[in-house]
């Protein structure tokens, strides 16, 4: 068995594409491995920054042999009467590449053939290699890619080093106009000079001594365990962090982790401010004290060992304070003035091409979301809600959120607040943009959750009335997380709001704003909306795919409600009952489709199980309209459960195509009162009688 | 190290690597990248080295002095590599280097950040370099300009100058830095990124600037029809219809319809000159040689 190393070495690849690179590399070693025969060989594949590193263990030396056996011509035609070879016999031992001599006979039911082995010889894994790797590695695609020098090649970043080895064996290949050789540099402070690699097993230490950690896991948990005792040292805890620190990880080849202090004065700033500057424009771990508020340091990653005369630290240190300074000189600007002063420039500011500046926008979600709370019975002054839909807005024109776009609605919250405005504003402000699909906290006030709602009900409006729709992977403008959040505001406000109606309020809104027909754009939103409640239903509440389906079929528009029927369904939907409910209410749909407005006359009822049916059937009717009134859904669930019996006697005993004309229509005007009854709770027959997936 | 030893430093490097040493642009422009000596010296096959100081203004960047981080004008050191040498990233170490700072106890990292130009329909691939935690130099590298992608390509590195003499001094506030002989940089600059933001935010007639942008729009145009076209006259006069957006833009006066026109309007004349740019070399059959010829 050898081993194989290959190691590519480039400039800086972005962080964010690392992670993908090493799954695609693996992908297609795996993949060409088994292709060769080579299905058992262990690969694995690491990177640092500037490099990307696959090795392979246990591979042969080269591929088995493989023997053939080939038949050729019938004996009699094979030689002449004298015992020579004929032109027959000639041809095959060349097809076979053996001599004539060595074919042998194989006698078979329809007499002797000739027949010959041939052994194939396998090819040497060197010579696979040479050939495979670099077609994976020309093969693997990134979100940005780009040329260099000439522009003859095409990657993430300028290739400068192939290094391919096979236990001690340089493996000839190039790739990206690179020769593969066996040298390959160090870190670029404490490692630079070239180095020849022996053996693969030579590789990771060799690199180690030079400050280069190709294992992202190994590289992980020394920056986890620097920043543990970092913090300790300063009495003070990490704020967890993973999506950074595995960011930190592939922005290096050493992880090295320092901590530097920060000016405590900074700290009187608003929390997100320093957070923001600390940890979206610097990429620094948070320090937070034992009660959770921000310690006066930061962790920063380092692409090194050590800080041999302190600089790295110093200079991070001035970098931060240049920054907390320059936010707060925006912050003092903007508090200069009152945050209302700016809402007249609002118009100034583009929402959309089409649906206009942000002021056109902040009045139409001020109007809808009027609308929506005299829906609703909200106890709010039309005035101002108004007057807070453009408020809400008018912190995109502050200093501090044109510098820091990402801290909208945050600023606002905040410079309402100083203003001394209402909780119930300054909080909208602060709440409105929450949550972020599904994730987050919905609005705090009333006032916050109208103005969430109302604001993403227009985008979504406005967008599909100018074409701008969600397709497949592609939704640039994030209306699905918009439409989820307004599910989920909702939903959990407890709010009887009526999707349909308010999806066609704000479609009224934009009336002359897009040209699209209404009734197109508000047809097409609902489909949407009814979309992400079925996602709500099965994400969020967790119900089955089946159980969301069935209920959402006798009607989806009131939230609360359509989400107390789906777990309660949802409780009881594999009980045996209900599958057998299932079936026999896929007859019931069956038999009464395309029923009509039904009269059952009793008269008429010719069996028992008729009469059984459509007393329990009224029995059932009465329950229903007392659990529905009440929402004690695991009640009527239990009621409908109840009559599964009579059914099946029903469907046992009864045969409702009668030849008699009216005691038929009677039995399917049963049915029918039965149906409507049923799917006022949900539609069974969408039930999987396998119990559906989740 | 003061801030003219710092770019005498940088161009004395630069100029030891085969560089042109340029002078700056003499019109407004946004950024080194507008001078001709990049924007159309990155396009066709000539192989070239230049190096220039370009004053860069902003006029939305201004803060009447008062922001110590902040200028309506700042300097860019920006240098062409074309096409880009497979040492251009132990090129731009040396030259950190040469103004002082070595790599042997700073931390260098160069981290993803691309570029784009929607006016100049171009854009790039490259990095921020971060020394120390702070941002010094842009680097680029060229795919696409005037519309046209590019081969060979060009690595572009731009230096902050005043954030980097900032950085280097530990100085709080830019006009504190030394600009030479012990002048500060603030005695020099300081009434003048007042008196500019007071012309920018207050001062400047928006109908005279809209009135210009359109000639000089017009100007452009009549260039670009001109048999042959002509090249520089054409993009230095799209280059004041730029500068004159910008000023618009500073004084709030470009609604939100309006601005996506402008932009493309300052676009559609930039392309046109490239365009004509890569003609006119082709015509006069590449006076500074074709890297894709000499290696076949």
């Amino acid at each position: 068995m050898t081993a194989f190393l290959l190691e590519l070495r480039t400039e800086e690849i972005p962080a964010n594409a690392l992670p993908g690179a090493r799954r695609q590399l693996a992908e297609g070693m795996v993949r060409v491995l088994a292709e060769a025969g080579f299905a058992d060989a262990a690969v694995r594949v690491s990177s640092t920054s500037r490099r990307l590193v696959v090795t392979i263990d246990g591979l042969p030396e080269r591929q088995a042999d493989r023997t053939e056996r080939l038949t050729g011509p019938p004996t009699r035609i094979a030689f002449a009467e004298d015992g020579s070879p004929t032109k027959a016999a000639d041809g095959f031992a060349k097809k076979a590449g053996v001599t004539v001599d060595r074919l042998e006979t194989e006698t078979t039911d329809k007499g002797d053939y000739l027949a010959a082995t041939v052994v194939h010889p396998g090819r040497a894994t060197t010579e696979i290699l040479s050939e495979t790797v670099p077609a994976v590695l020309t093969a693997m695609r990134f979100p940005k890619m780009m040329r260099w020098g000439l522009g003859e090649n095409y990657f993430v970043r300028p290739v400068h080093g192939l290094m391919a080895i096979l236990d001690n064996a340089v493996v000839p290949m190039e790739a990206f106009g690179v020769a593969s050789g066996r040298e390959t540099v160090g870190h670029r402070v404490h490692g630079a000079d070239v180095f020849a690699v022996d053996s693969v097993a030579d590789y990771a230490g060799g690199l180690a001594e030079r400050g280069v950690l190709i294992d992202p896991e190994e590289r992980r948990g020394l920056l986890d365990e620097q920043a543990g005792r970092l913090a300790a040292e300063a009495r003070c805890r990490v704020h967890p962090d993973d999506a950074l620190v595995a960011e930190h990880v592939e922005l290096v080849e050493y992880p090295g982790l320092l901590r530097g202090s920060i000016d405590p004065e900074y700290l009187e700033l608003p929390r997100e401010v320093v957070i923001t500057t600390l940890r979206y424009h610097q990429k620094c771990l948070i320090l937070e004290n034992e009660d959770g508020s921000l310690a006066p340091h930061f962790l920063t990653v380092i692409d090194r060992r050590d800080d041999p005369e302190g600089l790295v630290r110093q200079g991070n240190e001035w970098v931060i304070g240049a920054r907390l300074a320059d936010a707060r000189f925006f912050f003092n600007e903007d508090r200069k003035g009152q945050l209302g002063d700016l809402a007249g420039e609002l118009d100034r500011l583009e929402f959309h091409r089409v649906l206009g500046s942000v002021a056109a926008k902040a009045a139409r979600v001020g109007e809808l979301a009027v609308i929506l709370a005299d829906r609703l019975g909200l106890d709010l002054d039309s005035a101002v809600v108004r007057r807070t839909a453009h408020l809400v807005k008018t912190d995109l024109l502050t200093n501090m959120v044109v510098e820091f776009p990402e801290l909208q609605g945050v600023m606002g919250g905040h410079y309402l607040r100083l203003e001394g405005a209402d909780d119930e504003v300054w909080t909208a402000a602060r709440d409105h943009y929450r949550p972020s699909g599904f994730d987050g906290e919905i609005p705090e006030s009333d006032l916050g959750r109208l103005l969430g709602v109302a604001d993403r009900l227009d985008t979504i409006a406005g967008l599909f009335g100018v074409g701008e729709i969600p397709t497949g992977s592609k939704d640039p403008l994030g209306l699905r997380r918009a439409a989820q959040a307004v599910v989920k505001i909702v939903s959990e406000a407890g709010w009887e709001l009526d999707l349909d109606d308010a999806v066609q309020a704000a479609v009224d809104g934009l009336d002359g704003v897009v040209e699209t027909p209404a009734i197109e754009v508000a047809a097409a939103v609902r489909a949407f909306m009814a979309d992400r409640v079925r996602r709500y239903l099965t994400e969020e509440v967790g119900v089955g795919a089946d159980a969301a389906d069935a209920v959402m079929a006798a009607g989806w528009q009131r939230l609360p409600e359509l989400v107390a029927r789906a777990r309660a369904l949802d409780a009881v939907r594999t009980s045996p009952r209900m599958r057998a409910l299932g079936l026999a209410f896929k007859r019931v749909k069956n038999i009464t489709e395309g029923a009509h407005e039904p009269v059952v006359n009793p008269g008429l009822f010719e069996t028992d199980e008729e009469r059984e049916l459509h007393a329990a059937s009224e029995v059932f009717a009465e329950r229903l309209s007392e659990c529905v009134g009440a929402r004690r859904f695991d009640d009527a669930f239990a009621a409908m459960g109840e009559l599964a019996e009579v059914l099946d006697r029903f469907f046992v005993e009864v045969l409702v195509m009668s030849d008699d004309a009216l005691v038929r229509d009677n039995r399917v005007a049963l049915l029918t009162i039965l149906r409507r009854e049923f799917l006022t709770l949900a539609d069974l027959s969408r039930l999987q009688v396998d119990g559906g997936k989740k | 190290m003061d801030l003219q030893t710092l770019i005498l430093n940088l161009q004395h490097f630069w100029a030891e690597q085969g560089c042109v040493i340029q002078q700056p642009l003499d019109l407004e422009v946004g950024a080194g990248t507008m001078h001709p000596e990049t924007f159309l010296r990155v396009l066709g096959p000539e192989p070239y080295r230049v190096a220039y100081v370009q004053p860069s203004r902003r006029p939305a960047d201004a803060r009447y002095g008062e922001n110590p981080f902040r200028l309506g004008r700042h300097l860019q050191l920006q240098v062409i590599l074309k096409p880009s040498p497979d040492d251009v990233q132990d090129l731009y170490l040396r030259s950190l280097e040469a103004i002082g700072i070595d790599p042997a106890v700073h931390d260098i990292r160069f981290e993803e950040d691309n570029w784009e130009s929607p006016t100049l329909g171009a854009w790039g691939v490259g990095w921020q370099v971060l020394l120390d935690g702070m941002e010094v130099t842009q680097f680029t590298y060229f795919q696409q300009a005037g519309g046209i992608e590019l081969a060979p390509i060009s690595a572009e590195l731009t230096y902050g100058l005043e954030r980097i003499a900032m950085f280097l001094g530990r100085k709080d506030s830019i006009y504190d830095i030394e600009w030479g002989g012990g002048v500060p940089y603030g005695k020099i600059r300081l009434s003048d990124e007042r008196e500019s933001s007071t012309y920018g935010f207050e001062v400047a007639d928006v109908e005279m600037l809209r009135r210009h942008l359109g000639d000089w729009e017009v100007e452009a145009q009549r260039c670009l029809d001109y048999d042959p076209p002509l090249v520089i006259p054409a993009l230095e006069a799209t280059l004041k219809t730029s500068h004159l957006f910008n000023l618009m833009d500073a004084r709030g006066a470009v609604s939100v319809t309006e601005r996506v026109g402008l932009i493309g309007r300052v676009r559609r004349n930039a392309i046109r000159a490239a365009k004509a740019y890569v003609a006119q070399r082709e015509e006069m059959g590449y006076p500074l040689g074709n890297s894709l010829v000499e290696v076949e």
